[in-house]
């Protein structure tokens, strides 16, 4: 089979890949008017701070703050994105994510549903068919 | 007893996986109601539905389960009919429209893109292309971190640079993916991203799609990209810019704020 990278599972986390996903479930998709929506008070798990750009003092002087502690002998042209780079910034970033640009492939939708099929399995070990919903993202990435 | 829909499929869809569960505690049997040539992907509503996580993948699940047997059109999270004859009767009534969306959908695939910056990666780049901070932090540097006022005044130059960068990252990475989709929706705005752009890709172009976001990161490394698919087409259930609920199809003017 061809490796298909962003649907292979691997790193840990996954929280933001879920999120990514659920934002989706809750708005968009198919709305009917005949029927009725359940109400969605009490859903603000999606509004996920992951940026920092806001337009504020504290924006402000932390950026400065940044700016100054920048390696400029490093070369403000070195190519940014650089392992190395990438692994300051995870720390110094907003969630303080322990990964980079690439693993972020990681985050995909499987983690998701991976948490579902080990809720799932726990109730149905025992039943083989019902096991299939292991192998719907493998069949896809088979094709 | 209400009825919950989680999608929409041609009557002629594989039969469901069997033991397949969805939303509630414990998680109700999904079965299928077929009218006019077209099933809907249904179980029972529980009494107390809440939006939780687990419902909320319970949802994805089934129709992750559904479609990848063939095309579904996703219920939005939530849709309670008052019984399965309302939900029969919904599809006899738009049998045409729904036949029509679920032709114009098969054998796609919605991958849905979300990026935002790696800061220090970002600001390399912000001071690179833009003397004038690179100078003002350079005078802030050597004067021992700068006054209040030129930090701030340091700050928000590079605040609204970066916010520069943002809009045109967005814009480059849909220019980079878009030719190998069939159609990209822009999501709604929000400040835990920089760029959320759902593409309709063809399955068989899957790994090219999947090989673009791969570029896309290299010629970006300053973005963190996050590609989420294959999913059901929750973004292109509905043909052109009227998207229901601020998500605008095909459009790009979300690019304001």
């Amino acid at each position: 089979m061809t490796v298909v990278p962003a649907q292979q599972t691997g790193g840990g986390g996954g929280s933001s890949g879920l999120y990514d996903v659920l934002e989706l479930v809750l708005d968009r998709g198919l709305v009917i008017d005949a029927f009725v929506r359940v109400s969605l008070v009490g859903i603000e798990i999606l509004k996920i701070d992951v940026r920092v750009v806001v337009a504020s003092v504290d924006t402000y002087l932390r950026f400065a703050e940044a700016c100054n502690r920048l390696d400029l002998e490093a070369g403000p042209r070195k190519a940014p994105g650089l392992p190395d780079m990438v692994g300051q910034v995870t720390e110094s970033g907003a969630r303080g994510k322990s990964k980079g640009a690439l693993s972020g492939a990681a985050e995909t939708i499987s983690d998701a549903f991976k948490q579902a099929r080990d809720e799932a399995s726990e109730r149905e070990t025992e039943r083989p068919r019902a096991r299939r919903t292991a192998a719907p993202r493998r069949k896809e990435e088979q094709e | 007893m209400n009825t919950y829909v989680y999608g929409i499929t041609a009557a002629s869809h594989p039969p469901l996986p069997e033991g397949l569960v969805g939303i509630g505690d414990p998680p109700r049997p999904v079965r299928v109601l077929k009218e006019s040539g077209l099933a809907a992907v249904v179980s029972d509503a529980p009494e107390d539905l809440r939006p939780k996580r687990r419902e909320l993948l319970a949802h994805q699940n089934v129709l992750g389960e559904i479609g990848a047997d063939g095309c579904v059109l996703p219920m939005r999270f939530g849709s309670v009919a008052p019984d399965d004859r309302a939900v029969t009767g919904v599809l006899a009534e738009r049998a045409e429209h729904y036949k029509e969306r679920l032709g114009a959908l098969d054998g796609r695939v919605e991958y849905n893109i979300k990026a935002h910056h790696v800061e220090e990666a970002v600001l390399h780049q912000v001071m690179a292309e833009n003397p004038e901070i690179r100078a003002l932090a350079e005078a802030n540097r050597k004067s021992g971190g700068g006054s209040y006022e030129s930090k701030i005044q340091l700050g928000e130059m590079v605040a609204s640079a970066v916010k520069a960068k943002e809009s045109e990252d967005a814009g480059a990475l849909e220019r980079l993916l878009e030719p190998v989709a069939d159609a990209v929706s822009v999501g709604p705005e929000s400040t835990g991203w920089l760029a959320n752009l759902s593409f309709l890709v063809e399955r068989s172009s899957a790994e090219e799609f999947l090989a673009a976001a791969e570029r896309a990161r290299r010629e970006l490394p300053h973005l963190e990209v996050r590609v989420n698919g294959p999913l059901p087409p929750y973004s292109f259930v509905e043909p052109g810019p009227a998207q229901p609920a601020g998500t605008a199809a095909g459009g790009a003017d979300t690019g304001a704020g």
